[in-house]
């Protein structure tokens, strides 16, 4: 491929890229401006709904991304996450020791009073 | 006969023949038969007391074995009873702990709050500060509720099945008894009652619930006591608010009743497809809206589970569903489990579609998510397909959140609240790494095809 030729293919994969984008856009525009129901008119519709929604998903993304809080995954949060879990089965277990003792108690009462 | 299954016999042969009456002798049509004997199948059960209306609660939450219209009209059924002598209740209390309820609580009320077959409801405040599983730490004083196993309910119960299992050997069995194996529902029911008479796993499923919807700041769970909780015995927080039942327009005024009934379907889609646990005994009287717009998690009896592999194709279904899409439907349904023949699938497709017309995509007018199940359901009976138990109880369910977020805010379609969520599942799947790589050949052949033109 010579040079004119690569050119020309690059500029036709800039021109597609910007089409695309352009489209893109223009869809998001397209699906925020819809009021409920709307996305359900037929198929361009959709896309524009889904589209939209989709920007909506890439906006909270990058707040997300710009305060930080985004962590690779088997980081800080993974373990946060078994954590939590760790310390509600703990907890649970807690619970059921807590009633079992509540039962017994009343046992013991009662086999106190059946040997007095 | 005993004085009690004479009067079974009794009410059950009244009730047949009205059955019979209101079916036209059976010249009615094949869904009218249905309803009209389902009708008279809950006033027998409202007659004959707890054991009946327990089981027939239970039946209610069985697509895959009764017919629709019998599904629908037995979930009417209210379990409501009138309260035991509060004795006998102090009784239980001091069988269970040891100790008199006043020694226990703080400002024990004698007078219930609700009372139901199974057990009934006191007010009373913590005596103590308690620490729970989950949640915040409960202050001595805060209001709590007492639910306690009713004395010789589980025993007038058990009698009545042990009737039931008597009869079931030498009742003739023909139709629609030949096709349904009532010892195994009996069975069924008893280990349910079993477990509904236990109460510690009520607080076990309610605090699993609230753990699920821990970041959840509107959905409020009440919190479990467990040192003043035993197998008849079970202690929560008592939350304050407004059963669905009893929401008026003023007091749907003072809260975000809209918000508050998307947010309630979201929760529910979020348990099956996200969690793959859902509260599948949902029911405007389970449910609380409280002052500060949350809701309130009510009775946690009956549990769902969807697995990871069910939870796409559940996801699909309800997409289908909220979008109208017959093909769609029909394909997903089959990978839960609906075994719909290949001579028939045309055929299910085109009255799946029409009924889709009918309830769902109806001009100018809310979608019908409860007429389109009671109708598909049907259809599934005419065609003599069987429904799998999960893809019954979901159904179920999902007519049940249509119901109580129309409690909340009666003009809610639920399908356009549907959406958005089923609508991301989907779109998440489709991004998934494994299906692009699957599929990525094929879409650039696609774009070939296209560009080339």
């Amino acid at each position: 491929m010579d040079n004119d030729h690569f050119m020309r293919f690059m500029a036709s994969w800039a021109l597609v890229h910007e089409t695309a984008d352009e489209g893109w856009k223009a869809a998001v525009e397209r699906g925020s401006a819809q009021i409920e129901g709307d996305m359900a008119v037929g198929p361009e519709a959709f896309v524009d709904g889904l589209s939209a929604m989709i920007a909506e998903e890439k906006e909270r993304l990058k707040a997300s991304l710009a305060s930080d809080q985004v962590e690779p995954s088997g980081s800080r949060a993974d373990v946060a996450g078994h954590l939590d879990l760790l310390t509600f089965e703990v907890s649970e277990l807690r619970g059921r020791l807590e009633s079992m003792q509540a039962s017994l108690d009343a046992l013991l009462d009662q086999s106190d009073d059946s040997g007095k | 006969m005993s004085a009690r299954g004479r009067h079974i016999a009794t009410v059950a042969g009244k009730r047949f023949l009205f059955g019979l009456w209101y079916a036209r002798f059976g010249l009615a049509s094949a869904s009218a038969r249905r309803a009209a004997f389902a009708r008279q199948t809950r006033f027998a059960c409202e007659e004959l007391g707890p054991a009946f209306i327990k089981l027939g609660q239970l039946a209610s939450v069985r697509p895959d074995i009764f017919s629709a219209e019998a599904v629908f009209e037995l979930e009417r059924l209210q379990d409501s009873v009138p309260p035991v002598p509060i004795e006998r209740i102090r009784r239980a209390i001091h069988g269970e702990f040891g100790q008199d309820a006043d020694a226990l609580f703080d400002e024990f009320e004698d007078v219930p709050v609700a009372s139901a077959s199974i057990a009934q409801v006191h007010r009373a405040r913590l005596k103590a500060a308690y620490r729970p599983v989950f949640g915040a730490p409960m202050a001595a004083g805060t209001a709590i509720a007492i639910k306690v196993v009713r004395p010789g309910a589980t025993d007038d119960i058990r009698s009545d099945i042990e009737l039931a299992h008597r009869w079931l050997r030498w009742i003739p069995r023909f139709g629609l008894l030949a096709r349904i194996d009532l010892e195994a529902f009996l069975g069924e029911f008893e280990v349910t009652l079993r477990s509904e008479t236990d109460l510690r796993n009520e607080g076990r499923v309610a605090e699993r619930f609230a753990f699920d919807v821990r970041d959840d700041e509107l959905v409020l769970v009440p919190r479990v006591v467990w040192t003043r909780t035993t197998r008849r015995v079970l202690t929560m927080e008592f939350v304050e608010g407004w059963r669905l039942t009893e929401l008026t327009d003023a007091e749907r005024d003072g809260v975000d009743a809209r918000a508050l009934a998307i947010h309630g379907a979201d929760v529910f889609m979020r348990q099956v497809l996200v969690l793959g646990r859902y509260h599948a005994d949902l029911h405007p009287a389970n449910l609380f809206v409280t002052p500060d717009s949350r809701i309130c998690y009510l009775d946690f009896g009956i549990v769902g589970i969807t697995l990871p592999a069910q939870r796409i194709a559940i996801a699909q279904v309800l997409a289908a569903t909220v979008y109208g899409d017959a093909d769609r439907a029909v394909r997903y349904s089959r990978e839960l489990g609906l075994e719909i023949p290949t001579s028939q699938e045309a055929a299910v497709r085109d009255r799946v579609a029409a009924l889709m017309n009918r309830t769902l995509r109806r001009p100018g007018q809310r979608a019908d998510v409860r007429g389109f199940a009671i109708g598909f359901l049907s259809m599934l009976a005419d065609f003599k397909i069987a429904v799998p138990v999960g893809y019954g109880l979901l159904i179920k369910a999902l007519v049940t959140v249509e119901g109580v977020a129309q409690a909340i805010y009666p003009d809610i379609d639920i399908t356009q609240t549907a959406r958005p969520f089923a609508t991301r599942l989907i779109a998440q799947e489709m991004l998934r790494p494994g299906r692009i790589n699957a599929k990525a050949p094929e879409m650039l052949r696609a774009a070939m095809r296209v560009l080339s033109e």
